[in-house]
């Protein structure tokens, strides 16, 4: 990246330009015509494309260019250089500087180099960059890991931990980390796909496993190919291992700058203020009517979160797992935010096991990030039954009301309809100022009034000539009680709003929250054990 | 023209059948209504199409991503 021609500098040794002249090209040619070729025959484009793809144009800044193989002949000149099977350096994605590298498969198929000093994965130079220079990792996995054939190259074997994660481990909480697994990653680069804030994979085109097919094929006996091992639909659907599923490359690399777009470059600065263009007093009278007045009806809550924030700023994170509860990316104003909205299209928006990791994980992220959280609720609980008992809901869901407890971050709690029990504690932060708000639809307790009446007057409704006669009784005596505008009365939620005025409320509160993220940047303390 | 599939969103039982082998659908329109939780969930068409197979009766039990109509886009 420089205008003149280098060659023709004077005073410099024409013989060494031309010896990094030749030495860059080689590195050019990756693991040469016919490895390159075999890698586009898969679908799949090579690591110096798929940077080029990802990035400002002509902002990568390579670094580590000349890290190889050299092959030299008898008098010791250079004949040709292997490079190293990662490519890494500072480049830009959208003005903004990050760390970004990648396995090269074409080398090797991308196994660990072996070099006393690695240039990617956990524990190498990409990692130092992004920690010295407070940006964000972008991770371009395509690799198989380590190699047997290092043993013979180093004399012996090495004990596990010492290219550990430790760094890998540090970043999660000083600079966002994002991981494109474009390949099949097994081992160490499986293993560095899941620590990050955000995972995306190629549907179709890319399986990560903590061991593959011949792995599986040796110790189990099960015959298994490798996309029904690892491949998006289990990998994303029903694991959540990776966050997102992509349709292509391209399209991975489209939804990591999306999620970039949303995040600070480290955890010293606040999130970045995107497009406000979209008026903050704007209020949709769709919102009025949209849930429905029989409580039983299920409405499309994805669709209510969309009217409210700013047009077309919305990112979803694992669409496709935990399904219960959403949880989007948005902008408030331009401002961005952290939604977590409860789904009651998917067994009323109960909370399952699944949904409480996925929603720890955002909250995590909002937290670490300084980005508020804004929480719209119908959750009528914690998901029931044998199955949610064996999957351990209760735990994982205890879990997420232990994460909602330490939030940091501001956070708006908004209860559209539904907000019992436990679950309804995993909806908001009650150790500071947050806001409880509520729609007059909403509705709360301990336990819907129902269920509770069924269960507090057992004695009572068996014994009547009618039970059921009974049990409706006494659920009409209590059912006034349920009214949010009781609880409100008692100044035991903060305000009741008309749901046509959500937007310009929460965009105001979200503008109000800034002076108390700017107060508390920086990495997060944390205290206590997890259940 | 395309196929979609439709797979239910929950284990529960269908309660009301909406629409008609044949009828023509927009993006949203509720094809059916199953039961789960006490709840009444909408299975809500992803695309315009003719719904060209309904696999499902009132009352039927159906599990969780079980295909229960077949769009024609």
């Amino acid at each position: 990246m420089c205008a003149g021609n280098v060659n023709a500098v004077p005073d410099v040794d024409a013989s060494v330009v031309s010896e990094l002249g030749f030495r860059r090209g080689e590195s050019r040619k990756l693991g040469g015509d016919d490895a390159v070729e075999r890698q586009h025959a898969k679908g799949r484009l090579t690591v110096r494309e798929r940077i080029a793809a990802m990035t400002d144009p002509g902002s990568f800044r390579e670094i580590g260019t000349l890290a190889g193989t050299g092959r030299y002949d008898e008098h010791n000149r250079l004949v040709s250089v292997t490079p190293a099977p990662y490519v890494a350096g500072l480049a830009r994605i959208d003005g903004r500087a990050v760390a970004i590298g990648g396995e090269d498969f074409t080398v090797r198929g991308g196994t660990t180099f072996g070099s006393l000093r690695r240039k990617g994965g956990q524990g190498g130079f990409i990692e130092d960059l992004a920690h010295h220079y407070r940006v964000p990792l972008v991770n371009l996995i395509d690799g198989a890991g380590g190699s047997v054939l290092s043993i013979k190259r180093r004399g012996h074997s090495v004990f596990p931990g010492v290219h550990g994660f430790e760094r890998s481990v540090g970043l999660l909480g000083t600079v966002p980390v994002v991981c494109a697994v474009l390949g099949t990653a097994a081992g160490g680069p499986a293993g560095r796909a899941i620590l990050s804030h955000f995972s995306v994979m190629v549907r179709d085109n890319s399986q990560v496993f903590a061991a593959g097919p011949p792995v599986v094929k040796r110790s189990l006996g099960q015959e298994i190919d490798k996309n029904d091992l690892g491949g998006a639909a289990v990998a994303v659907d029903k694991a959540g291992t990776i966050h997102n599923a992509a349709v292509s490359e391209e399209d991975a690399f489209a939804q990591i700058r999306r999620f970039l777009s949303f995040m600070p470059d480290n955890v010293w600065q606040l999130p970045p203020r995107g497009d406000a263009s979209d008026p903050v007093d704007r209020c949709d009278e769709r919102l009025a009517s949209i849930v429905p007045q029989r409580r039983t009806q299920a409405y499309n809550m994805h669709r209510l979160v969309k009217l409210v924030c700013d047009e077309g700023s919305t990112f979803e994170l694992q669409p496709t797992y935990g399904k219960a509860v959403i949880t989007l990316l948005a902008r408030l104003g331009g401002r961005p935010v952290g939604i977590v909205a409860n789904n009651p299209m998917v067994y009323g928006g109960a909370m399952d096991v699944h949904a409480a990791r996925k929603q720890i994980h955002f909250m995590d992220l909002c937290d670490t990030f300084h980005i508020p959280i804004v929480f719209f609720v119908d959750v009528p609980g914690f998901m029931v039954g044998l199955r949610a008992e064996e999957a351990g809901t209760l735990r994982e869901g205890m879990r997420a009301v232990f994460f909602a407890g330490q939030l940091s971050v501001p956070t708006i709690t908004l209860v559209v309809r539904k907000c019992y029990g436990m679950a309804g504690m995993a909806t908001c932060n009650k150790n500071d100022v947050d806001l409880k708000l509520a729609w007059p639809t909403a509705e709360w307790g301990s336990l819907p009034v129902e269920g509770g009446v069924a269960a507090a007057f057992r004695g009572d409704i068996m014994a009547a000539p009618d039970p059921a006669a009974r049990e409706k009784e006494i659920e009409a005596e209590f059912r006034p009680y349920a009214s949010p505008f009781r609880t409100a009365e008692a100044f035991a939620v903060e305000e009741i709003i008309d749901p046509r005025e959500t937007r310009p409320v929460l965009c105001e509160f979200v503008a109000l929250a800034e002076a108390r993220l700017q107060s508390g940047l920086g990495k997060r303390s944390r205290s206590g054990v997890q259940p | 023209m395309a196929k979609v599939e439709l797979g239910s969103p929950v284990t529960g039982t269908v309660w009301k059948v909406e629409r008609a082998t044949g009828d023509s659908v927009g993006e949203g329109d509720v094809i059916l209504i199953l039961e789960s939780m006490k709840m009444e969930i909408p299975l809500e068409s992803s695309a315009d199409g003719v719904i060209v197979e309904l696999r499902v009766k009132p009352g039927e039990a159906v599990e969780e991503e079980q295909i229960l109509c077949v769009l024609e886009t």
